[in-house]
């Protein structure tokens, strides 16, 4: 019985130190950990919609690059970004706005930025996904990102929607390639993209 | 609105194109040590399977209803290892008094279970990927049953391979690693194979 | 440093070590070397090693948690109830790990994006529990201590050559820079992808064996 109480009690003290160290290191890297995300955010933002960047650039100069440059702005229910440069004295540049949805095997985030007709697809970036690595993994890369520059949102006939589609058949102004072995990342992707397109456009009508 | 992926669609790619121990690597330890004898492994899949089914719903309901409410989302390392490990000793108690002979069998690999990382992986990752309660069922129960057929692969290619002539150094472990890749190249092979309706 | 090392091997029982320092170093480290010849903490061999880069936090972060708790066990190893020993190990080795992990989302986030849940997995990596268990519980602090480096260093370096190789066959770079220039080599990109990681590995501990064999036949 005394063997008894006395692993109780140390187990009891020992998850109770753990517990105790655990919760202030959280504590104490929480600041840091949440400026981390933030930076990482506003980078790809930044990023997505060509704001010209120093290499190795910290953070700080981040949230600065980012305040002088980019204003937020309400649409279709949608946080976008708008990019005017201290030069361009007021006129929109670029347009980012964030999308998500659930990919095939977790969330994919990402951020579309669309030159100032609200048509041309200026760039595109995925900051989070969880996609199986070397098919739809590669949604992540510069290959895949730069087919979507220069297209619009829309087809010949004004209908609205991008449209991905087998590799080595984009033929349309809004139809980008794909990618061979991952039809159903690229489907999840061109749905998230076209609700958050649909989005803003509605608004605008 | 948005389709999510079907918990089955999970299920069939967790065995197949995302297999827990073939693209993720988890759960190669008890893989190695213990993949000689086809039975062996097909009762080590079982059991790890069940394990993994269980705690992956066991840490979902208490990430969801637990952790998360309370702020403490920093302790689910902690949690899901202690649900775990506890877990185990339940399975290894009822083993032992229904099928002493399995109990036997399976020696010291059954309390090793706690410490596959196959199953604290899967519990991780049904965080990482957000997945839904019935989701999260699909993925656990195909993560271990990916796991077991993985599993039981090699002990069949472990056993043909006794009758080959290996370079010295490269026997045991080594060959296992280098057949275990090729069978991951196989496994690539099925990524066309999953697709929805 | 050469006057510490012969102190420790003369068997100068008032050594921190009670002598035994160095065999343990050298056990720790290629002898008994965690992956290559015990074949454990595979897992992580396998998914961290795309990148060199990742190779070596990973052993970092091995390395750490295996001094942290191989000191924390051996410290409490005469207070530690016999029953709950495990779960007592398995509380401490998950602590050290949930503190690198704090710490490394804090500090070098875009490497704990990199590396994802396999930190938090190093608690089931069976090195750490198992050195807990075979050494830390019978042995004293200091002792413990260099056991825990030895078989940290002995993951990181074997992680680091399969790191290397991976990375350059796989993309032509190391650390990010090009190396293998891509004029005349195409990348093998399955390298970095699941096939490459166990042909690597399965490579490194054959050759391994190749030359740690012809030395244990000697010692016959």
């Amino acid at each position: 019985m005394k063997g008894s109480l006395y692993a109780l009690v140390y187990a009891a003290v020992l998850g109770a130190v753990c517990a105790l160290l655990l919760t202030a290191a959280a504590g104490v890297t929480a600041p840091y950990r949440q400026a981390n995300a933030e930076a990482e955010e506003t980078l790809n933002i930044l990023m997505v919609l060509n704001v010209p960047l120093e290499a190795d650039i910290s953070a700080k100069q981040l949230g600065e690059v980012f305040k002088n440059n980019l204003r937020e702005a309400e649409r279709g229910g949608i946080t976008t970004y708008l990019y005017s440069s201290p030069e361009a004295q007021g006129r929109i540049q670029a347009i980012a706005l964030r999308f998500s949805g659930p990919g095939l095997w977790g969330p994919i985030k990402g951020f579309l930025a669309l030159e100032q007709d609200m048509k041309t697809i200026r760039g595109i970036t995925f900051y989070e996904q969880e996609e199986t690595p070397g098919l739809g993994g590669e949604i992540v890369t510069e290959g895949f990102r730069k087919r979507f520059v220069g297209k619009t949102i829309h087809d010949k006939d004004n209908n609205v929607g991008i449209v991905i589609c087998k590799p080595g058949s984009a033929k349309e102004q809004n139809e980008i390639d794909g990618i061979t072995g991952a039809t159903m990342t690229c489907d999840k992707v061109q749905a998230m993209l076209n609700e958050a397109i649909k989005s803003i456009v509605e608004e605008k009508q | 609105m948005m389709s999510e992926t079907s918990a089955w669609v999970i299920f069939i790619a967790a065995i197949f194109t995302n297999n827990i121990l073939l693209t993720n690597f988890l759960g190669m330890c008890s893989f190695i040590a213990c993949s000689g004898q086809i039975r062996t492994s097909l009762g080590l899949g079982t059991a790890v399977t069940f394990v993994m089914i269980m705690t992956t719903i066991l840490n979902y309901v208490i990430y969801h209803f637990v952790l998360v409410p309370l702020g403490l989302v920093h302790l689910q390392f902690i949690v899901f290892i202690a649900v775990i490990a506890a877990f185990v000793q339940l399975v290894e108690m009822f083993v032992e008094r229904f099928s002493p002979r399995l109990y036997f069998a399976l020696g010291i690999f059954l309390p090793l279970i706690t410490v596959n990382c196959a199953i604290l992986g899967a519990s991780l990752f049904m965080i990482i990927r957000e997945y839904s309660f019935i989701q999260s069922i699909g993925f656990g129960l195909g993560a271990g049953i990916g796991w077991a057929v993985a599993i039981v692969l090699l002990a069949g290619l472990r056993q043909k391979m006794r009758y080959s002539n290996i370079p010295e150094p490269f026997q045991g472990v080594p060959i296992a690693m280098v057949v275990t890749g090729v069978l991951a190249m196989a496994f690539m092979g099925f990524a066309g194979m999953v697709s929805i309706q | 440093m050469a006057d510490k090392q012969l102190a420790c091997m003369t068997c100068e029982p008032k050594g921190l070590c009670g002598g035994r320092g160095l065999l343990t170093l050298k056990e720790g480290a290629w002898a008994n070397n965690p992956l290559a010849i015990q074949i454990l903490g595979i897992c992580s061999a396998l998914a961290v090693t795309n990148r060199l880069e990742n190779s070596l936090v990973m052993g970092a972060a091995l390395i750490f948690v295996c001094v942290g708790s191989n000191l924390l066990v051996s410290l409490l190893r005469k207070r530690t109830p016999h029953r709950i020993r495990m779960i007592a190990e398995v509380a401490i080795i998950a602590t050290f790990v949930i503190l690198f992990d704090q710490f490394l989302k804090a500090f070098y986030w875009d490497m704990s994006k990199q590396l994802g849940p396999y930190v938090g997995l190093i608690i089931t990596n069976c090195i750490v529990m198992g050195r807990a268990e075979a050494f830390a519980l019978q042995n004293p602090p200091v002792l413990s201590i260099v056991d825990g480096v030895a078989n940290g260093l002995g993951y990181a370096v074997v992680l680091a050559i399969i790191g290397f190789f991976r990375e350059l066959l796989g993309t032509g770079e190391i650390f990010g820079y090009e190396v293998l220039s891509g004029q005349w080599y195409t990348p093998n990109q399955l390298m970095i992808l699941a096939p490459g990681a166990f042909f690597a590995l399965g490579i490194v501990i054959g050759i391994f064996n190749a030359i740690k064999g012809p030395v244990a036949e000697e010692k016959k």
